[in-house]
């Protein structure tokens, strides 16, 4: 049973430039008392407000908006790696974000033991990395250049390898963040079909994303957000429809 | 993940970070093991590089400082040896702390993991190129017979307390110093400066009559629980008070600071 509700939350993130930033200035700052400080406060920015929702075992939210409308950082506040200004958010379950497959990569470092690094820090078990050993190769077709330091790898074959090491594992609350092409077409076949294999065992789901052919296979709700507050939350095709209807310039799926 | 934490602040940053993160031992484990690895991957010597560059400076200035203090050289280079040593783990972990978060920030940015386990992966990385320094030690101690003794396991407590103290300099250093960037080059610079007033290249007996200037730095009892009993002395009552008292005054202020710091963290990376 996974299920989170939202109440009224709000996320400001604070923007500190160079000046609040360095602690001569936050020092020139108290000491003048306060006469820098317009010029070297830090400006806040409103990324949510007020927003409230729930989602429950088997939803799987597509999350629209244009860019900096907040999808973002709803993710990360679902993730909790920001926490909320203000209001509650109540997450059952574990959640599992992908925003960047291929953190944790070591460029030095052999195939082999990137699965072992990366795999750790997505928050796998030694015996679950173990078990996926064969799995992550069969799937990467890189054979014996599993071996081999990952710097000498293609981009195609990196991504491959991030991608295969980050859909190991078994979320509750899966969230992703833009399904990015792994590799040439042949093989964002297989891809998708692997991100759809994660995406069953998940409970419930967030995507992001401007590509409405995407979200269309694997989304059956739709958050949408603008300007960080939430416009329409409810069946995939009614808000879909509402916000296509706003934004008709649709990049290609 | 639960629902809302009704805890203070206080219990949640020791036990949701803090514990949490020494809970998830076999993680900063392997990513301090891969930052050593990852340094030394290309080259033959590994991280035996550093061992070799800290023999041939201790060999060189154990020989002319020894005649610049009139010291015997049989005295004075495995002073020299351990105390460098040590000084060698204090001063790399502390200058290594600024960064901590930063080197994490791609990790922290995506999954929420405890803070702390990017502090504890710093002082392990370091303690892991520490005996691959301290084996420099062992010749020094043929060499010039030390005699070692029951009193030599007193070196392992010592060695401990080095590390809890360390811990939370790195913990608070981290913090600070992602708030405020520009406070590396202070830390660089402060830690230069403390090599210089700490006997570790110079013997406590050249101070002759003030040997307050010892006593009152904390880092000098420090480095003397584990350097005395290296060299078959006990470390003073003293220097074992000190270091203890150091740990739970920086103790406290380091989790206070997480306290302040966990909701924010995130925001000054």
């Amino acid at each position: 049973m996974a299920a989170i509700a939202l109440k009224d939350v709000s996320v400001q993130i604070p923007i500190y430039d160079i000046g609040s930033a360095s602690l001569r200035k936050a020092i020139l700052r108290k000491t003048v008392g306060g006469r820098f400080a317009q010029s070297g406060s830090h400006v806040l920015v409103d990324a949510l407000q007020n927003i409230s929702f729930e989602a429950h075992d088997g939803d799987r939210i597509a999350l629209v908006g244009n860019n900096g409308s907040g999808k973002s950082t709803l993710l990360r506040l679902l993730s909790d790696v920001y926490p909320p200004t203000t209001g509650t958010v109540r997450v059952e379950g574990s959640v599992s974000p992908m925003f960047d497959a291929t953190l944790g990569m070591s460029m030095d470092a052999t195939g082999i033991e990137n699965i072992w690094i990366c795999g750790s820090i997505w928050g796998l078990s030694p015996a679950q990395i173990k078990n996926s050993l064969d799995d992550i190769g069969e799937f990467t077709e890189l054979g014996h250049y599993l071996n081999v330091p990952v710097r000498t790898y293609s981009t195609g074959m990196m991504l491959r390898l991030a991608f295969a090491i980050a859909t190991v594992r078994d979320p509750e609350i899966l969230l992703l963040d833009e399904i990015v092409g792994v590799g040439d077409a042949s093989f964002f076949e297989k891809a998708f079909n692997r991100l759809q294999g994660i995406i069953r065992r998940s409970q419930i789901l967030f995507l992001a994303s401007h590509a409405d052919g995407i979200l269309r296979k694997v989304c059956n709700k739709a958050i949408w957000l603008e300007h960080g507050r939430l416009v329409q939350y409810g069946e995939f095709e009614d808000v879909i429809a509402a916000y296509r209807s706003v934004n008709t310039l649709q990049p290609p799926a | 993940m639960t629902g809302p934490d009704t805890r203070s602040h206080f219990v949640v940053a020791i036990d949701r970070d803090l514990l949490a993160a020494f809970r998830a031992w076999p993680l900063w484990v392997m990513l301090g093991w891969n930052d050593v690895r990852q340094r030394y991957r290309r080259s033959t010597l590994g991280p035996f590089w550093i061992t070799l560059s800290m023999a041939i400076f201790i060999s060189l200035l154990g020989v002319i400082y020894s005649k610049l203090f009139n010291i015997e050289i049989r005295t004075y280079l495995p002073y020299l040896t351990v105390g460098y040593i040590i000084w060698g783990f204090i001063s790399q972990t502390t200058n290594e702390s600024s960064n901590a978060f930063q080197d994490g920030e791609r990790i922290i940015r995506q999954i929420r993991l405890p803070y702390s386990i990017f502090v504890l992966r710093v002082v392990w990385r370091n303690f892991i190129v520490f005996l691959h320094t301290i084996v420099i030690f062992v010749p020094v101690a043929l060499i010039f017979d030390v005699k070692f003794g029951f009193v030599s396991l007193l070196a392992l407590p010592g060695f401990a307390l080095i590390y809890v103290n360390q811990l939370w300099v790195t913990l608070v250093l981290a913090i600070v110093c992602t708030r405020y960037r520009d406070l590396q080059q202070i830390v660089t610079t402060t830690v230069q400066i403390l090599m210089f007033v700490t006997p570790i290249m110079w013997p406590i007996t050249a101070l002759g009559e003030s040997t307050f200037v010892a006593d009152i730095n904390p880092l000098y009892h420090m480095i003397d629980l584990v350097r005395a009993p290296m060299l078959g002395q006990a470390p003073s009552h003293l220097s074992w008070m000190v270091a203890i008292g150091f740990a739970c005054i920086g103790w406290t202020i380091a989790i206070l600071l997480l306290c302040r710091a966990t909701r924010r963290l995130i925001f000054w990376l």
